[in-house]
């Protein structure tokens, strides 16, 4: 397991000539987490939330300012060794391999860095370009790959040493929807398989769909954690039921009133009287209920759930969508 | 050797791929104009002679043996640093220090790999350098094999061993330029490459063996123009090597840190 207590990492502030310099930065200020194997964990925030930072510290490419971070109970500073053998990091973006070499050369290469045994680097280089769709442009120079292609062979090169821990920062950056669809089904698949992955990303969706816990930050401190559904549960922002009737009945708006949520009543472009209800509870049936009691005759009815988006962005104190609704 | 000679093939692919052959005759034209031009002063200015204090200075009076190999071991030296030492900040301009840092590979087999690739091209180099002074009518003796072969091991090494410091600095701050061509000048005015250095004053000249060159010049210029055998060029073996190695092993212990404050630093260089 990894796990990161009080963790805190601050940037030095730049010295500037015959400028004092300015206060030190806290990226990531008392971090405490816990990244299980055989789960997605994810870690979410606004930019500037500090989760490329604890990325790259968990990654060991950075030191913590202070408390401690293990992998496997060893720590990273001390076993940064050993614990970059069990570890490996897919960042959004099409950089991290060489472009001069071809897709095969670079999951060769490194698969040598990490000391891949060579009876098996062959065949995992073979399954993790049939992996990553990129089988038949595997003798292709990178510099000629289109950039989700690049992406492809970053997300094979961060498998080439079978991690147990992967840290996916926003690993299905630039990608094609189905492209990125495989990936998540490959993430979920590692995590059956016992790895442990942490992914930062900014499709919350993609979120949502994997990760059974969450831990989000603001300005370097946990601000939350939870599974997804607790976690929008949690922030008690309104269901929003959206109502259209075939006509106007009078009667209904007094049986809406009478439910005792926030409702607005308009009408729609085709001059149809429209109810908007919000409540923290999903009021959709008592509604139905109420409106056809009340002689009205239902054309349409949505109801939308408040999302692990709204959740977070209310956590971090901006204006939601469902506000905004 | 597990991650050396990977990075060595690496590296040649990446070189054959990215140079075309004409790349070449530019590395090649500062050794062919030193050696060129030293001819041409020696032969139009000085009438085919070196001044009076020049044999006492040098210890030889072979004025374009003494240039000749003072400008293939230039050109070494360059072009073995630019190699070397650029390799972590090309890494980094390309995006890819951070894939490398990752790995649990040592750095010290990996610059090994980069450094044994750019031997390979820098020794050709040489080679086609000498065979111009050659062709042009230098006439260098015939060298102490042993001696030469000790003294090219032990420039490799004081070559080697500068490089991975100076690689620290530039991916600490992120610049390559001002970095090695510091270096280079320095080198060029203490080193005793085209000139003996005891014309500079005595701190330079102390200078001037706090780097490792300036001994691993003496020695191939024992190897080449004395015929020295292996006991007369020891001192400066060994102090070539000492150097080097000290050299060494304060770049390992800074190219951590300094891949550190790379990272976090973010962006290229």
């Amino acid at each position: 397991m990894i796990v990161t207590h009080e963790l805190r990492k601050s940037f030095p502030a730049q010295r500037k000539l015959f400028r004092p310099a300015g206060p030190a930065t806290d990226a990531v200020d008392g971090l405490s987490l816990s990244i299980p194997p055989g789960a997605v964990t994810g870690l979410l925030g606004l930019n500037g939330a500090g989760k490329t930072t604890t990325i790259k510290v968990l990654a060991t490419l950075l030191r913590p300012t202070s408390g401690s971070v293990t992998v496997d109970g060893l720590d990273v500073v001390d076993h940064a060794r050993e614990i970059r053998r069990r570890i490996n990091l897919i960042a959004g973006g099409e950089r991290m391999v060489y472009a001069r070499l071809t897709g095969r050369e670079n999951l060769w290469y490194f698969g040598q860095l990490y000391d891949v045994p060579r009876a098996v680097l062959g065949t995992r280089i073979d399954e993790l370009l049939e992996l990553v769709g990129l089988t038949d442009a595997a003798g292709t120079l990178v510099e000629r790959y289109s950039r989700g292609m690049r992406q492809r062979l970053s997300i094979a090169r961060g498998l080439i040493n079978a991690p147990a821990y992967l840290l996916l920062d926003e690993p299905t950056l630039g990608l094609d929807a189905p492209i990125a669809r495989d990936l998540r089904a490959v993430v979920a698949n590692l995590a059956r398989d016992g790895v442990g992955v942490l992914l930062t990303s900014h499709y919350l969706a993609e979120v949502e769909q994997l990760c059974g816990h969450v831990y989000v930050v603001d300005h370097g401190r946990l601000v939350a954690e939870g599974s997804p559904t607790a976690l929008t549960a949690g922030t008690r922002l309104p269901h929003t039921v959206e109502l259209t009737l075939a006509e106007h009945a009078p009667a209904v708006s007094a049986a809406v009133a009478a439910l005792g949520a926030e409702f607005e009543v308009g009408v729609d472009t085709e001059e149809r009287p429209t109810f908007l209800l919000r409540s923290p509870e999903d009021l959709a049936g008592e509604l139905a209920t109420a409106v056809v009691r009340a002689g009205g005759a239902i054309v349409r009815l949505e109801v939308n759930p408040p999302t692990l988006e709204d959740a977070i962005l209310a956590m971090a104190g901006t204006p939601t969508s469902v506000a905004a609704r | 050797m597990a991650t050396a000679l990977p990075t060595l093939r690496r590296n040649w692919l990446v070189t054959m791929r990215a140079y075309q052959w004409t790349y070449f005759v530019g590395t090649l034209a500062t050794g062919i104009l030193t050696v060129g031009l030293a001819y041409l002063a020696f032969h139009a200015i000085g009438g085919g002679r070196a001044g009076g204090g020049f044999a006492a200075a040098a210890g030889t009076a072979d004025y374009l043996g003494y240039v000749t190999v003072g400008a293939a071991a230039s050109m070494f030296t360059v072009r073995m640093v630019l190699w070397v030492a650029k390799a972590q900040i090309t890494e980094q301009r390309e995006g890819t220090l951070e894939s490398q840092v990752l790995a649990p590979a040592r750095r010290l087999p990996y610059l090994v790999g980069v450094g044994l690739q750019a031997l390979t091209t820098t020794v050709v180099e040489v080679v086609v350098m000498l065979a111009f002074a050659i062709m042009i009518g230098v006439r260098l003796p015939a060298p102490d094999p042993v001696t030469l072969l000790a003294a090219f091991v032990a420039a490799s090494v004081a070559v080697f061993g500068i490089s991975v410091p100076l690689s620290a600095i530039m991916i600490s701050v992120g610049e390559a330029h001002i970095t090695q061509n510091t270096l280079f000048v320095a080198m060029g005015l203490l080193c005793g490459f085209t000139f003996p250095p005891a014309y500079l004053p005595d701190p330079l000249r102390w200078l001037g063996e706090a780097l490792p060159v300036t001994s691993a010049l003496r020695a191939l210029r024992a190897a080449t123009l004395d015929h020295a055998p292996l006991s007369v060029a020891a001192p400066d073996l060994l102090l070539c090597l000492a150097l080097g190695l000290a050299y060494l092993a304060v770049g390992l212990r800074l190219l951590g840190p300094a891949e550190r404050i790379a990272i976090q630093r973010g962006g290229s260089a």
